[in-house]
């Protein structure tokens, strides 16, 4: 008997050590009047070192709230919402990202003008554009912290050498063809063509000046307009000949890679990447501009992160101060100076140049500033990443004159519109 | 009496004896409950579901499955192409790394070496056999960079045309799985009895003769086992076409697995892609019930 009793013992043991693996602590919402919990994505020691500094700033600006972080790996972070989400255990404070709110926009409190008062914002203190963000279907789920949008970045002494025009503010479309048609030469390629959502489609948007989606957040990819920017697209690497075609559906960043391994003069990618391409590996000299303008102009997607408030945070006012202290001008200030990314408010976006290097300041900031006065929000449709998903290795196919643009974008409307 | 009084004991004992081996085994069982069972189970009412990752889950009886077969657009050639690659690569795979047992088996110099070589592969990890396989065939890479230099002609683009892209997939797929099969070939080739082959050479039995009606019949039982383990694996390809392909161009090399992949994870559909595994388990379970009932038409055990 004594033996069955420690194999009894066994299995109490065994159990109470899955059962405590299970109960992992969890506290959100915010339980007490005036605890604020945040929740934000974080990839390395820098980051949460550079989130811990403005959550001191939150909590010098407000000495009675209880204000605590809790963090997650970019990856990790999505999957860790959907889960809160569905167990009503977001954080009163969560961070967000224009590409992924269509997804999570179930979860999160619609801001209104009150709110932003509450939190002692004031939208004219942002960039234009800023706050259509985190926006979705026309409302307001968060207020971002910083802002990208899409850029051509190029390789000066590839021009040069080949004797092509340099991009520079205020070029257009036939300006673009010129120079990738010049710059295609000596086994080089004027253009590494995209394969990512962002870097395929912010050309053809400028130059249709649509955005695939309208504004009610209606799949749009077969206006004729927008079909017809792609297929001139398309066009670059089957008829004009100046990209090469992707060589597989899994090179997701093939342009990029085109352009950072000097095998393209230009590439299109966002604003995030600027510091990498000037410092890039092969030690060219790179520069930026913004899009060509098409006929209507240039227009381009606002993209960026941001905070946002939880629909079943319990003690909404005291959240919202912290939203307030999380974008007020000191942390702002802090993030434009620290140089991690390009801050939404205004007045400290001068901040950011500083940090770049003087050889290359002026420009960047042109490029930035000229770049930033032609943006509209990223609009989705409920399903974009499955849009996006279908598309990507069906570009291949059109890069290799195997299918048309036409057909791809008809056929990803079909599947994906309702 | 003393006879019922030692059953009795017996019997108490054998109680205590069957607790207590309950007691040892009940982790492996709670495991394989919790990570084995539960998930089977799940997955078999998820796919009566229509069970979006977030959201309201809804009861959908054989939707998902008539939805597979009726109106998605990628499963009929995601079961085609898992049936291409599988009809390739399987009678590939087995036959050449046959040969290579058979050829290294003789006494030759270095065979110990070359072993090696062809083994490395399979313990390479996937994403580096994958990277090197690109730098081989992508149009900058080192075939069309030959190719152009020798003869000025320009090769495809290997993994974006879509009969190539599959092509490469499987002879890639077959140079990184053949080391495996050579060594349980080897393996079984080492242990031949020693008698038998005497008994055979004595007879006159020698060339191909002696391969064919002696050495292959002998190691049947490990060239089975080979190739249901090789069509099992074919039939769950994943890594080589995500990593290589993309699945693409378009979905010209998207086999079931990765169409499973990104039901569930892409496009956050649970319902549909428990659905689609569940047909291919039943693919599986037919195809491997069909090899053993043909194997006793050619497999010889010794008995």
């Amino acid at each position: 008997m004594k033996k069955a009793h420690i194999g009894f013992m066994a299995v109490a043991a065994v159990a109470s050590l899955a059962l405590s693996a299970c109960g992992g602590a969890s506290t959100g919402g915010g339980a007490s009047e005036n605890s604020v919990v945040i929740d934000m994505w974080s990839g390395s020691e820098d980051d949460t070192a550079a989130l811990n500094a403005q959550l001191a700033i939150a909590k010098e600006e407000h000495p009675e709230l209880d204000i605590t972080m809790r963090t997650a790996p970019w990856g990790d972070y999505f999957t860790k919402m959907t889960t809160n989400m569905a167990s009503g255990n977001m954080a009163c404070i969560s961070g967000m990202n224009s590409g992924q709110l269509s997804g999570y926009t179930a979860g999160f409190q619609a801001l209104s003008e009150a709110d932003l008062k509450t939190a002692g914002l004031d939208a004219a203190d942002f960039a234009p554009g800023a706050l259509e963000i985190l926006q979705n279907k026309g409302e307001m789920y968060g207020v971002p912290f910083d802002m990208s949008t899409m850029l051509v970045y190029y390789n000066a002494d590839q021009l040069k050498a080949a004797g092509a025009k340099t991009p520079e503010i205020g070029w257009t479309f036939e300006d673009f063809e010129q120079t990738a048609k010049a710059a295609t030469t000596k086994g080089k390629m004027g253009l590494g063509i995209g394969m990512g959502d962002f870097q395929w489609q912010a050309l053809p948007i400028s130059r249709a000046g649509v955005q695939p989606v309208t504004e009610d957040g209606t799949l749009d990819l077969t206006n004729p307009d927008f079909v017809k920017a792609s297929e001139w697209y398309g066009d670059l690497v089957t008829v004009q000949k100046v990209a090469a075609p992707v060589a597989s559906a899994s090179d997701a960043g093939w342009g990029e890679n085109q352009f950072s391994s000097a095998n393209a003069a230009m590439a299109v990618d966002g604003t995030w990447n600027a510091v990498g391409y000037l410092n890039n590996d092969p030690g060219f000299e790179a520069g930026m501009a913004p899009l060509p303008a098409g006929k209507n102009g240039s227009l381009g997607l606002v993209l960026g992160s941001g905070f946002g408030l939880a629909k079943d945070c319990k003690n909404k006012d005291a959240a919202l101060k912290v939203l307030g202290s999380l974008l007020g001008q000191k942390s702002q200030d802090y993030i434009a100076t620290s140089g991690r990314s390009y801050p939404a408010r205004l007045s400290s976006q001068p901040l950011y140049f500083e940090t770049i290097d003087a050889k290359y300041r002026n420009q960047v900031k042109s490029t930035f500033e000229a770049a930033f006065e032609n943006v509209q929000g990223q609009r989705v449709s409920d399903n974009w990443s499955k849009v996006g998903t279908f598309i990507q290795p069906n570009l291949v196919s059109v890069y290799n004159g195997q299918d048309t643009m036409a057909k791809v974008l008809d056929s990803a409307q079909q599947q994906f519109a309702k | 009496m003393t006879t019922t009084v030692n059953d009795r004991g017996r019997n108490t004992m054998a109680k205590a004896e069957s607790r207590q081996a309950l007691g040892f085994v009940s982790p492996a069982l709670i495991g394989l409950a919790l990570f084995t069972v539960l998930p089977v189970a799940l997955s078999i009412v998820m796919g009566f579901y229509d069970w979006p990752t977030y959201g309201e889950k809804k009861f959908v009886g054989f939707d998902n499955y008539a939805k597979l077969f009726t109106s998605s657009p990628d499963f009929w050639p995601a079961l085609r192409n898992t049936a291409v690659f599988t009809i390739l690569y399987v009678p590939v795979s087995v036959i050449l790394s046959l040969t290579l047992a058979l050829s290294l088996h003789e006494r030759i110099r270095g065979r110990a070496a070359l072993r090696i070589l062809f083994f490395i592969p399979v313990v390479t990890p996937m994403v580096a056999n994958v990277l090197v396989w690109k730098m081989i065939l992508q149009p900058q890479g080192m075939l069309n960079g030959l190719s152009m230099e020798w003869f000025g002609f320009q090769l495809p683009n290997f993994l974006a045309d879509p009969q190539w892209a599959m092509v490469m997939v499987v002879i890639m797929s077959v140079w990184q799985g053949l080391g495996y099969n050579m060594l349980i070939f080897s393996a079984a080739l080492e242990q031949l009895p020693d008698s038998v082959m005497e008994a055979a050479k004595l007879d006159g039995a020698s060339g191909l003769t002696l391969l064919w009606k002696v050495k292959v019949p002998l190691i049947s039982p490990s060239i089975f086992f080979a190739s249901v383990m090789t069509l099992i694996s074919s039939l769950q390809v994943f890594v080589q076409p995500q990593l290589l392909t993309g699945g693409g161009p378009g979905n010209a090399t998207q086999p079931l697995v990765q169409f499973i992949y990104n039901q569930g994870f892409k496009f956050q559909d649970l319902g549909l892609a428990a659905a689609a595994g569940w047909i291919l388990f039943a693919i599986i379970i037919v195809l491997t019930a069909a090899q053993f009932v043909a194997q006793k038409k050619w497999v010889h055990y010794e008995h």
